[in-house]
């Protein structure tokens, strides 16, 4: 699957200057009407990710951190400014593909064992076969899983469930994971072990991450950590310079 | 199989668990076309019995002079006729209202005057004579029919008076009156209401006799071979006998305005019993609707997998199609079931209210009749399975309207 792409091959991490950046966001305006007021939730947000990059987002709550991420995934629209990813613009065609979403919650579908959880991802670009279905396979081993394919998510830890999610985003080789505060509803321990997971997977793929996160501990194992403060972007590390 | 019918499917009939809603929603369209199924089946039934009594009692066709003409040469016209392929016998008939009395209690029947030899080639008429006997029958005897008998208190053996519009003609020119003496020579009962209570039989001699028709006859009844179609059949006679002044009509066309009743009864029985169909697709309709919330950070999910909110539309209409179409089959299983042991069914219901003669006597059936016919069948399951399907458009509806952004959120 990523193998596939020729692109991912020439640009390994960190991204030379002349290939296009995973995902860009320019000035990035978004506000949420509330009652008769406008709250301005990001007045200008700036943020480049290259290739095989992993970025941390840290906030307070309520600082728009989600938001964000949303608008980053072509979910939702911004007000103004500009998304894009590689050479066009999101769409939901190309999330498929592209993209790989990890969230709070696990969002796996109850009906579903983890393994078709993990092969819905390839459903949404064809009928899986028996490489996609070994792919997935793969993937759940990975994240230590194996034993546990043909459980329901009602059967699994929330540990498991992430680590689902996680073999999930990863399933169709994305050139970019958004993942909004994964450990969020993990305990510290099993939060880790997701962390080091989506960090080790993302490293060896070649894939960039975006990491929310409210762990300083996670957020030090990214390449690079921002603060999202007042609706625009800082970068804390490396500092900005000054 | 695109993704959008996968999950469809897995939401429905999840792995390793039994799905309730899918069970009850399923089992309310089964319910309707069970009953669809049934009802049809038995009304098709009543319409098939009565046709065979009518092909019974009547032939499959009937040849008549044109202009209500009498035939003068009975037995000739029976001859060209018996060289038409596809005619298997003819029996010749006079027919026509008389005044009929058994002690003071007065009918009006319509007498039929069969020939005795020739009529059980065409019509099984012995079968039907449950008390006497057709071999009876004389030129001065006569069969009635069994409400009539019962209407008059006759039996067998009575002796009857007719009066026929010849003889009051009589009266008229100050002739004396006398009524022909019949003797009661049988009861016949062939189960169809009309002709159980209005139709008495005599010999053909006997009804040319008291009609003043000397040797000509009304009309004469056919019987076709096996599976000819009787509309067909009577064309090709009448191409053949062109010129005759007779002409030859099938059953069908005989009794329309009977055959239009029973089919607008069956109509109606269909429109009522779809609704049946329609009140479970309601419950399928908030079910899914439910669902649609229930399951409203999962559609948020699939948006977030690259899904694309018709193809989440689809989802959720094709749960009603499915729901539909297991609901179909189990209904048409259902159905056929019932029907095959329908008469255990009224049987054990009769016995327990002890109404066994009132069925009979009501509806002229010793068995309750069944006949499905393809077009019913067709109908029900392309009904219900429409039905079902436009029962999932307002949930599917829902879920493409959601933004994945909210369903996400929500909590
Ligand atoms: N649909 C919405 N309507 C109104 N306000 C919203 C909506 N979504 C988010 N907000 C507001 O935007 C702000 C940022 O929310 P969010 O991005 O979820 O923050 P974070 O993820 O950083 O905690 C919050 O104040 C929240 O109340
Ligand atoms: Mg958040």
């Amino acid at each position: 699957m990523s193998t596939d792409d020729p692109s991912k091959g020439a640009t390994r991490r960190p991204a030379s200057d002349d290939a296009p950046a995973v995902l860009t966001a320019c000035a990035v305006q978004k506000s949420y009407q509330s009652g008769d007021r406008r709250i301005a939730v990001l007045c200008g947000a700036d943020l480049t990710v290259n290739s095989g990059e992993s970025v941390s987002i840290r906030g307070e709550s309520g600082s728009g951190k989600s938001t964000l991420l949303h608008l980053l995934s072509g979910l939702d629209d911004v007000d103004a400014g500009t998304i894009t990813w590689g050479e066009a613009g999101p769409t939901a065609n190309r999330r498929a593909r592209y993209l790989g979403m990890v969230f709070q919650s696990f969002y796996l579908i109850p009906e579903l064992d983890a393994l078709q959880n993990v092969l819905m991802a390839s459903r949404m670009i064809a009928s899986p076969g028996a490489r996609d279905r070994a792919r997935a396979k793969d993937l759940l081993a990975r994240v230590g899983l194996a034993e546990r394919m043909t459980h329901l998510p009602s059967q699994l830890s929330g540990g498991e469930r992430q680590r689902v999610a996680v073999a999930r985003a990863l399933m169709n080789g994305p050139r970019l994971i958004l993942a909004d505060e994964p450990t969020g509803n993990l305990d510290e321990h099993t939060g880790d072990a997701v962390i080091e997971l989506l960090l080790g997977l993302a490293r060896e793929t070649t894939t960039a991450l975006v990491l929310v996160t409210h762990n300083p501990t996670h957020a030090a194992k990214t390449d690079r950590e921002l603060l999202l403060h007042e609706g625009v972007l800082r970068a804390v590390r490396p500092s900005s310079g000054f | 199989m695109p993704w959008y019918f996968y999950l469809a499917l897995k939401q429905l009939f999840p792995t390793g668990r039994f799905s309730f809603f899918t069970a009850i929603s399923v089992l309310g369209v089964a319910l309707g076309v069970m009953l669809l199924v049934l009802s049809t089946s038995v009304m098709g039934g009543f319409g098939h019995e009565i046709r065979r009594m009518i092909v019974d009692t009547q032939g499959d066709l009937q040849v008549r002079g044109v202009g209500g003409k009498v035939i003068n040469d009975a037995a000739a016209l029976q001859a060209r006729l018996a060289q038409i392929p596809g005619v298997a016998a003819s029996t010749p008939f006079a027919e026509g209202v008389v005044l009929l009395q058994f002690e003071d209690r007065p009918a009006y029947p319509n007498m039929q005057g069969v020939d005795v030899q020739q009529v059980n080639g065409v019509i099984p008429l012995a079968r039907y004579v449950s008390i006497g006997s057709l071999d009876e029958l004389d030129d001065d005897s006569i069969i009635l029919s069994v409400q009539m008998a019962l209407g008059l208190g006759a039996r067998v053996g009575d002796t009857v008076e007719v009066y026929s519009p010849l003889i009051l003609e009589r009266l008229s020119s100050d002739e004396i009156l006398a009524p022909r003496q019949l003797r009661v020579a049988g009861i016949f009962e062939i189960g169809h209401q009309q002709l159980d209570s209005s139709v008495v039989i005599v010999t053909l001699r006997l009804m040319q006799d008291l009609y003043g028709l000397g040797t000509t006859v009304h009309g004469i009844n056919i019987k076709l071979k096996p599976g000819l179609d009787a509309d067909e059949t009577a064309a090709r006679i009448n191409q053949t006998l062109r010129g005759a002044g007779v002409q030859a009509r099938s059953w069908m066309e005989l009794n329309q305005d009977f055959l239009f009743v029973l089919q607008l009864e069956k109509n109606m029985i269909f429109f009522l019993l779809t609704f049946i169909i329609i009140v479970s697709a309601f419950s399928v309709t908030s079910s899914l609707l439910i669902s649609v919330v229930r399951k409203t950070r999962e559609i948020g999910l699939l948006g977030a997998l690259g899904g694309k909110p018709r193809q989440v539309a689809a989802c959720f209409c094709f749960q009603g199609f499915l729901i539909g179409f297991a609901g179909t089959i189990v209904g048409l299983v259902l159905g056929f079931t019932a029907l095959h042991f329908r008469n255990d069914m009224v049987e054990a219901f009769t016995k327990l209210t002890s109404s066994e003669q009132v069925l009979t006597r009501f509806y002229q059936f010793r068995e309750l009749p069944g006949y499905s016919e393809t077009r019913d069948i067709v109908a029900i399951v392309v009904c219900s399975v429409v039905i079902s399907t436009v029962a999932g458009l307002l949930p599917a509806w829902r879920a493409a309207k959601l933004k994945p952004v909210e369903a996400l959120r929500s909590e």
